[in-house]
């Protein structure tokens, strides 16, 4: 046998991002046939290890050798020639085409541009055959559920000969059955002589389906080790979030207001009869991993999506429609910023008053002086780094550009402000900034709904902290007493 | 690089890439202007000036509605059918009734006023079909202005029997089209068409409803999530692109006396093309009806010098596509520039 015991290496790992360093002098090795998880908490560098991995991120510095070869790949073509596929959440099938077109995609045989059949078409259908015969080759890739697309995708992938299959959250959008069928699957893969890198935020699947484990907090590498050896998930648990120091949270001065927002077995498509109550001035915190339910919570209050149960602010019951939940007196900066919240080809100015023209116009027409006027107000409050007013917010850095989203939530003088992952993506001083600013309007009275994936932004603003699994609410909890965020971690990660 | 205060002083005060483009183009007209005044004859003259600035009245006046449309980021391609149905309405509504044998000489002989007010009333309906497919059913704008384009050039063919209405129609039916300011050649269309694009100015540029309609095709889904009501903002603009149609199609009727399926067919294409030649952007959220009226008169150099130069009518098509490109992609190429 030449091959090597260890199918990857990784050596002395860096990536710097202009800010940050992502991924911090990370060394450790992945044993050929094996299912290998990767935990850590959003930022704990993941992401990056795996996309430079991929080939989607170009390393500072450091090695990787596979199969005991240097390895480097300047894109995700290339990754996959060399033997790393990857099982992306957005999944990589062509729904127009059917099931055998898609497997054999990219590697077609031709003879002056005409497709010709070969053997290894029948290979690579027998390949997913023996993978899960329900899939007809013949079958249209759009007729298949999420689960069998991704069986497409492996069958792909082990077909091509990888050695390795990068696998990123691959049951966010699966039913139990379906998430059943994943995991035989991936346990035949040892078999085929396929490593499986394992990425996901369920701690339960990892202990069903891992043979080893590999946790990551802030860029560097906590531990490696099979998980037999790993105790429990409390275990797991304290090695992703270590020792976290967080910023000092002031509980709020005197009781809160009246109740403002009340929230009554709300539901959709992926959230599962939520609760709850807001009270003036109050900030409260929806804390879940990606998938949670935390986007689809703020967008039904906010009338965007559809929703059954029923929404009350300040007595009154909310419409199911944007537009009249703003005349109520709500607003939100929603997660996408670029491509919900900001009008980025526009200027500042035409940005900031979008919500409430009232206050800028009379009988339809604008006043082109208030407008500048009030722009400059928020651009002086909010400290928008930007040279003008006639700016285009294209041109603002992204800490920027969320102020100016921000401004235009608060010009509309809403009495209850949503913030959909309000720090995502932004540097650490804007970020700073963005909670100083939520703490005064909050001490203005309006009330502040915060949805995060970031535990320490939840623990250093909220009053109040929700914590969301799986579109349900499963716990409340008040700040300022006593924060068991290894318990919250617990709970968020599926834990009972 | 390290700027100076002076220069990050001058930047602040940078115009909008909307003037650039506008003035760009300016630039552009004059230039081409300048060229034809050399190349072909008596082209200086101010008859010819008056007329290059007022002979596509009609464009201009559709290409308003369509300029609108094209900055929230949808296309009207059903404005050339809408003018040859309201122009046929018109006509067929105020012919006499059964005055002839010949059924084309029929109609429904309702006082002018009346049929006039009907006729727009059709047109403002494609409108609504328009509004109703793109707006409600979300069906892209091309596809939904396409089909509206023939059914309503096919309904004025049916109405005309796939030719024209011409006779017994009342002496007043040809009073306005055909009427000019005194002591000018000016047509009172013309004059409309002015009062219409000023019109259009204020509204685009001082109005809320002019800052709905750049943030609704700067980014659509944030527009709505800020509680505009994009449906409802698209409705208005199409029956009002239709309304304008219609208005250019009753004018045209009425300079003819004449109702003629045929009417108006590519002015779709034209209304475009000045738009785009006027710096509106095919992706929604950038442009002006400024812009367009630039681009119609240099549609109108272009067409009117390669007249002045004898060139043959089978030339002018390819001339002026040559002369579309171009302009197009020297503003594009301005403003990539721009931007470094």
């Amino acid at each position: 046998m030449g091959l090597t015991e260890n199918v990857l290496e990784i050596r002395d790992l860096v990536k710097d991002f202009p800010s940050v360093r992502a991924v911090n002098n990370v060394s450790f090795n992945i044993r050929r046939n094996t299912v290998h998880c990767l935990v850590g908490e959003n930022g704990a560098g993941k992401s990056t290890l795996i996309k430079i991995l991929t080939g989607a991120l170009q390393r500072t510095s450091g090695r990787i050798l596979l199969n005991g070869e240097e390895y480097w790949a300047r894109n995700p073509r290339e990754a996959k020639e060399k033997g790393i596929s990857t099982l992306f959440q957005e999944l990589n099938v062509v729904d127009q085409l059917t099931v055998e077109e898609n497997l054999t995609l990219g590697m077609e045989d031709t003879t002056f541009g005409f497709l010709r059949r070969t053997d290894k078409i029948s290979r690579i259908v027998s390949v997913m055959n023996s993978l899960e015969p329900s899939i007809h080759p013949r079958q249209l890739v759009s007729t298949l559920s999420v689960a069998k697309k991704q069986i497409v995708e492996i069958a792909k992938a082990v077909a091509s000969e990888s050695d390795i299959i990068i696998m990123d959250e691959p049951t966010a959008a699966l039913s139990e059955g379906e998430i059943a069928r994943l995991f035989k699957i991936i346990k035949g893969l040892r078999e085929r002589n396929v490593t499986v890198i394992y990425i996901s935020h369920r701690l339960d699947e990892i202990f069903e389906i891992g043979d080893y484990v590999t946790v990551m907090r802030d860029g560097r590498h906590i531990d490696t080790k099979p998980l037999s050896e790993v105790k429990d998930r409390a275990e797991l648990i304290k090695m992703m979030i270590g020792k976290t120091v967080f910023e000092q949270y002031t509980p709020k001065e005197g009781p809160c207001g009246e109740v403002v927002l009340r929230v009554r077995n709300l539901s959709t498509h992926k959230l599962r009869d939520i609760s709850f109550d807001v009270h003036q001035g109050e900030i409260v915190g929806f804390y879940g991993l990606v998938g949670a339910g935390k986007t689809e919570l703020a967008r039904a209050i906010y009338g965007a999506d559809p929703y059954e149960g029923e929404i009350w602010f300040r007595g009154r019951k909310l419409p199911p429609s944007t537009d009249r939940v703003i005349a109520a007196g709500l607003a939100l900066v929603p997660e996408e910023r670029r491509s919900q919240g900001l009008f980025s080809i526009l200027t500042v100015r035409a940005n900031v008053p979008v919500m409430n023209m009232k206050k800028v116009s009379r009988k339809g027409f604008i006043s082109a002086a208030r407008e500048r006027e009030a722009t400059r107000a928020f651009i002086d409050r909010l400290r928008i780094a930007t040279s003008s007013t006639e700016k285009e917010a294209a041109k603002l850095s992204g800490g920027n550009q969320q102020k100016v989203v921000l401004s235009k939530c608060l010009f509309a003088d809403a009495d209850l402000l949503m913030l959909d992952e309000p720090t995502r993506g932004i540097d650490v001083g804007a970020k700073s900034e963005i909670y100083s600013i939520i703490r005064e309007i909050s001490a203005e009275g309006k009330s502040i709904l915060i949805f995060s994936s970031e535990l320490p932004e939840v623990i250093n603003i909220c009053d109040t902290i929700h914590l969301l699994y799986d579109g349900h609410l499963r716990e409340t909890i008040r700040n300022g007493c006593e924060i068991d965020s290894e318990r919250i971690i617990h709970i968020v990660t599926g834990g009972a | 690089m390290e700027t100076n205060p002076v220069q990050k002083g001058l930047a602040g005060m940078r115009m909008s890439n909307e003037s650039f483009i506008t003035l760009f183009m300016i630039g552009v007209l004059i230039a081409l202007f300048g060229a034809a005044c050399v190349v072909v004859p008596n082209f200086y003259l101010p008859q010819n000036m008056i007329n290059l600035l007022t002979n596509n009245w009609y464009i201009i006046i559709v290409g308003i509605g369509v300029t609108f449309l094209l900055i929230t980021g949808n296309f009207d391609m059903s404005v050339g059918g809408v003018i040859a149905l309201t122009g046929v309405l018109s006509v067929y509504f105020c012919q006499g009734a059964n005055v002839s044998r010949n059924e084309l000489a029929n109609g429904l002989g309702l006082p002018y006023g009346v049929a006039i007010a009907l006729a727009l009333l059709g047109a403002m309906s494609v409108g609504a079909i328009n509004a109703f497919f793109i707006a409600r059913l979300k069906v892209p704008s091309i596809i939904v202005t396409l089909g509206t384009m023939m059914l309503a050039r096919g309904t004025a063919q049916v109405i005309t029997r796939g030719a024209q209405r011409n006779t017994s129609l009342p002496d007043v039916f040809g009073v306005v089209g055909n009427m000019t300011i005194q002591g000018t050649s000016i047509k009172v269309s013309v004059l409309i068409m002015v009062a219409l694009v000023a019109a259009a100015f204020v509204l685009e540029k001082l109005t809320v409803f002019g800052r709905r309609t750049y943030l609704i095709g700067a980014n659509p889904e944030a527009a709505r999530l800020s509680g505009i009501k994009v449906a409802r903002h698209l409705t208005w603009l199409y029956i009002l692109s239709a309304l304008l149609a219609g208005i250019t199609g009753i004018l045209l009727a009425s300079e003819f006396k004449a109702g003629v399926s045929s009417r108006a067919t590519g002015y779709e294409f034209d209304a475009l093309v000045i738009s785009l030649l006027g710096g509106v952007s095919i992706s929604g959220g950038f442009g002006s009806v400024l812009g367009m009226f630039v681009g119609a008169v240099i549609l109108s150099v272009m067409t009117s010098s390669a007249t002045g130069l004898l060139l043959s009518p089978d030339w002018q098509f390819t001339l002026k596509g040559v002369v579309t490109f171009l302009a197009i992609l020297a503003q594009r190429y301005a403003l990539d520039r721009r931007k470094g």
